[in-house]
């Protein structure tokens, strides 16, 4: 193997598949990297076999071959050099890598190819499509949602819902909810629903930057997602199970509805989650009808050891005053990935779930269960 | 058959077994009288347990001649006047039952020589009757020997149990009026073989290096005189870090008698709670002194058992002073690295006592723990005796189980699962006693399966488990619905936490309700896991929030949340010195 290419584009290609590379793991290739020519392109793989991705870097290549070398040790040596040329050779005898960067010279004891993981592509049969920057919000607006203790798997993916009409992703730990759905340029003549995994996700979130649009693919197994951009690919496990029925969760009406600035909320919030900190989160909001549609929400939070504190905000209200109480820290997560300007929260009593809806358009419904202090 | 009165002998015999029931009661009641006698040296020997004889010595004030038959007469003493007396009882002794009750069933040698007397007196009974009396010179003091004890009453004779047992009964006894005494020389001699010796140097300290050993005494609490209402408890604890599978070692003394009372050993019990291992007890040597009218000594002929007048008042106040002595001087546990420690060293040489008769201590004083001589310059290192935890600076975390953190005394291991136990244990603790425990609806429920039993009684503790964050249907047959719990609870570990709560209650361990059982339960479901890798900002908040717990060393359990590496142990183990 002999190449050349730009010191800036293969730390690029370097950093997508990085977070990909396993950790800690009993299988020694796996912390490391999978260097290919491909054509007249290097081919940059790796996986921790939950996740692989695989990213193409432009190149020179003089001689086909294939090496596997330690990601930490060849990333933070690419990132260190300066933005040149480098030449990449593998001698084949020792299974090291030689590379050259003007006056700066290193070789890396590499493990032979072959023994990295086969990584499969599905066929392209039911393809659909993205254009990046929806997904990337829809993504954000989900994964949060996801549990990240593995007691039930299936709460750690996201339940993704392919239909002619369009994609909807939807995530759940045992106290809230997030499902949002939207119209796709390209979507599959059959339904198809899957459990993605929300790191899976994030990292396509992560990588998938540059694109315009990603096209999805799911092998005929119903094991594998494919996603692939220009110059990189991305494939996943799904998580295998059945995702709870989450549509029976939505409730369908409410007595108590009232839509507030987003930002002032948000701030309201913030400062409520000081004083919470030390009470389990708790945080109360107090909504008070007053004439015409107007009202008041009061925000209180009460640390029993250090203090509390109370914020009055503006907002209109139609239906009953209310008390509920929220971990703080869940009603920050799902505002805080609302980009509206007003949002809404309906919920029948104290004891029933709050609903948050982002206030014009988009299909957006989080769901979050409230607290209580018992006595 | 007829009514009879019975004849004297008789009757002697049944009062003799009410008090004289083996050994160790003879010893008891003659070491009470050298007591009595205000003696400060007594020499107690016995040989076979104390079946074939009990000499106790002494150098107190002795018996005037033309008292000595009168001392064996029953109801005959010289520490009662009159019934007013009975009621502010200072002496052990005060039934004028003991000389005459031992007299009936042994032959008993006494010999006595009162201060001020010329000439001593020895006279010599079997069976209560005077068999030969003579002068003799002696020093002051009394020696009584009691041979052949139970020799006309063979049926005590037969309840008897092994030499070796009954050796041990003296043993404890002499020990317990050791601690107590510590003022006085006492010496036990079985069999020809020093058992043990104080030193009467008043230092309650001392005798228990003497019994227990410098190991064990260097883990113990000092309990300063704590007064309140009237009542002053002190003594010496152990700390959480040591601990009995008995309550052997829980010694209690009211105006300087040993006695035995299950509440107070319960009121003990209860100031430990949570910070010993369940089925372990403490060791303790306790001392209440109160005014003599508020206590009656005179409920059983060996007045092994008292009654206090205000018995609530002493319950609190012995609870209140050793959780207060244990809260505010409950020293870190100081890891044990083998090699040969101050203490290992001394009992080797068996020459500890020529040793602690030098004054400063000529061992480390980290080596003693807090019991430094305050002559001693305390070193800058040096652990300051504080229940609070000294300031930590967070160094690192070691298999994602321990983090490392380092202190003004060196180095600190911290058990982070123990550790957020605690804290979690007390806030909720706080939360169950304030506001109330805080809790998150579930946006499904879980439904769970239990034992018909589990299921029988978590029926019946619904109600209960409300306040503690549960909220659970029955769902027909044995099966829940869990629609709410306690905030932090990761809904995988509802079922095991719950299960764990109903085990607990049909247990129904020793110790522990059932609603503290349900708090540990949940605080250690609640808290972080050992494995968790926790970022350097979360291990400061742990570490900040452990300081702040008001028994930080401990979790619920009772295992320790830290050890400390002292600097001179670290340096011991790289040969710096």
């Amino acid at each position: 193997m002999k190449l050349s290419c730009l010191q800036e584009n293969l730390a690029k290609g370097l950093s997508i598949v990085g977070r990909a590379v396993a950790t800690r793991s009993t299988l020694p290739v796996l912390s490391n990297i999978l260097l290919a020519t491909d054509e007249s392109r290097l081919k940059l793989s790796a996986t921790n076999l939950e996740i692989s991705v695989n990213c193409w870097v432009g190149a020179n290549v003089t001689e086909e071959g294939a090496i596997t070398v330690p990601a930490r040790l060849l990333t933070d040596f690419v990132n260190s050099l300066p933005p040149e040329r480098i030449d990449l050779s593998l001698i084949a005898r020792t299974q090291t890598l030689n590379l050259r960067c003007g006056r700066y010279e290193a070789n890396i004891k590499g493990i032979d190819a072959q023994e990295f993981p086969i990584i499969l592509v599905p066929e392209e049969d039911k393809a659909s499509q993205f254009a990046t920057a929806d997904l990337a919000k829809m993504i954000d607006r989900v994964v949060f949602a996801a549990a990240t203790d593995e007691s039930r798997p299936v709460l750690t993916g996201v339940h993704t819902e392919l239909t002619p009409q369009g994609v909807t992703f939807a995530a759940a730990d045992s106290y809230r909810l997030s499902v949002v759905s939207s119209p796709i340029p390209k979507a599959p003549a059959e339904r198809i629903s899957i459990i993605i995994p929300a790191r899976a996700l994030q990292e396509l979130r992560r990588i998938s930057g540059e694109a315009e649009s990603v096209t999805m693919l799911v092998s005929s197994a119903r094991n594998q997602v494919f996603f692939r951009m220009p110059e990189v690919e991305l494939i996943s496990q799904l998580v295998e199970g059945t995702f709870p029925d989450y549509r029976q969760i939505i409730p369908t009406t409410y007595n108590t509805r009232m839509v507030a600035t987003t930002a002032d909320l948000l701030q309201a919030l913030r400062m409520a989650a000081i004083f919470a900190r030390d009470a389990a989160n708790i945080v109360r909001l107090q909504i008070l009808p007053n004439e015409g549609g107007m009202g008041r929400l009061i925000v209180s939070a009460t640390s029993a050891e250090h203090g509390d504190n109370v914020s009055e905000l503006d907002v209109t209200v139609e239906g009953q005053p209310i008390e509920i109480a929220f971990n703080v820290r869940y009603l920050l997560d799902a505002l805080e990935v609302i980009d509206t300007a007003q949002v809404a929260l309906e919920t029948r009593d104290p004891t029933s779930p709050g609903v948050i809806k982002p206030v014009g358009g988009q299909d957006f419904v989080h769901i979050i269960m409230p607290m209580h202090i018992a006595r | 058959m007829p009514i009879r009165i019975l004849s004297p002998e008789v009757v002697v015999r049944i009062a003799a077994g009410e008090v004289i029931e083996r050994p160790a009661s003879v010893v008891k009641e003659l070491l009470e009288n050298a007591i009595d006698a205000g003696a400060s040296e007594i020499a107690i020997e016995i040989a076979q347990g104390g079946r074939r004889l009990v000499r106790v010595s002494d150098n107190g004030c002795g018996i005037p001649a033309n008292e000595v038959e009168l001392a064996f007469a029953r109801h005959a003493t010289s520490k009662l006047r009159s019934a007013e007396d009975l009621y502010r009882i200072q002496t052990l002794g005060f039934r004028g039952e003991a000389l005459a009750s031992i007299a009936a069933v042994s032959r008993v040698t006494l010999s006595t020589r009162a201060v001020g007397e010329e000439a001593g007196t020895l006279i010599r009974l079997e069976g209560g009757r005077i068999l030969h009396r003579e002068g003799q010179g002696r020093p002051p003091g009394t020696t009584v020997a009691v041979e052949n004890l139970f020799f006309n009453t063979p049926a005590r004779l037969k309840f008897l149990r092994s030499d070796t047992t009954e050796a041990g009964q003296v043993a404890r006894l002499v020990s317990s009026y050791a601690l107590i005494y510590a003022e006085k020389r006492l010496s036990l001699e079985s069999n020809g073989r020093l058992v043990l010796r104080t030193l009467g140097t008043g230092s309650l300290y001392d005798v228990l290096v003497t019994l227990y050993g410098l190991d064990i005494a260097e883990q113990l609490i000092e309990i300063p005189p704590f007064t309140e209402e009237g009542i002053t408890v002190s003594g010496q604890i152990s700390a959480p870090s040591l601990h009995r599978a008995n309550r052997r070692d829980i010694l209690l003394f009211v105006n300087r008698r040993w006695i035995q009372d299950t509440s107070l050993s319960y009121a003990i019990g209860e100031a430990y709670r949570t910070l010993l291992p369940q089925g372990r007890h403490p060791l303790v040597v306790l001392s209440l002194t109160l005014p003599p009218e508020d206590v009656d000594v005179n409920i059983h002929p060996t007045k092994q058992e008292v009654r206090f007048r205000r018995q609530r008042e002493v319950f609190t106040v012995v609870q209140r002073a050793v959780r207060t002595a244990l809260m505010r001087q409950y020293p870190v546990p100081v890891a044990q690295i083998p090699g040969p420690s101050a203490a290992s060293r001394l009992r080797a040489g068996q020459d500890w006592r020529a040793l602690f008769a030098q004054a400063p201590l000529p061992v480390n004083p980290e080596e003693v723990g807090h019991r430094v001589p305050l002559e001693a310059p305390l070193r800058a290192e040096e652990p300051q005796p504080s229940g609070r935890l000294p300031m930590l600076r967070v160094v690192g975390q070691i298999a994602q189980t321990y983090i490392v953190a380092e202190g003004p005394g060196g180095m600190y291991l911290i058990d982070q699962h123990a550790a957020h136990e605690r804290i979690r244990y007390e806030e909720l603790r706080a939360q169950r006693a304030g506001q109330g425990v805080a809790s998150q609806e579930l946006l499904d429920p879980v439904a769970i399966e239990l034992a018909p039993q589990q299921a029988v009684l978590l029926e019946a503790n619904l109600q209960a488990l409300l306040a503690y964050g549960f909220e659970i249907i029955p769902f027909g047959g044995n099966t829940f619905l869990v629609k709410r719990v306690p905030a932090g609870l990761a809904p995988g570990d509802v079922s095991t936490a719950l299960g764990e709560m109903l085990e607990a209650a049909l247990e129904g361990k020793e110790g522990f309700s059932w609603e503290d059982q349900a708090l540990i339960t949940l605080s250690c479901h609640t808290a972080v896991r050992a494995g968790k890798a926790l970022s350097p900002e979360e291990m400061r908040d742990l570490v900040r929030q452990l300081e702040r717990t008001a028994l930080p060393h401990t979790c619920p359990h009772g295992r320790p949340t830290l050890v400390h590496f002292s600097q001179a142990q670290l340096e011991r183990q790289f040969d710096r010195r």
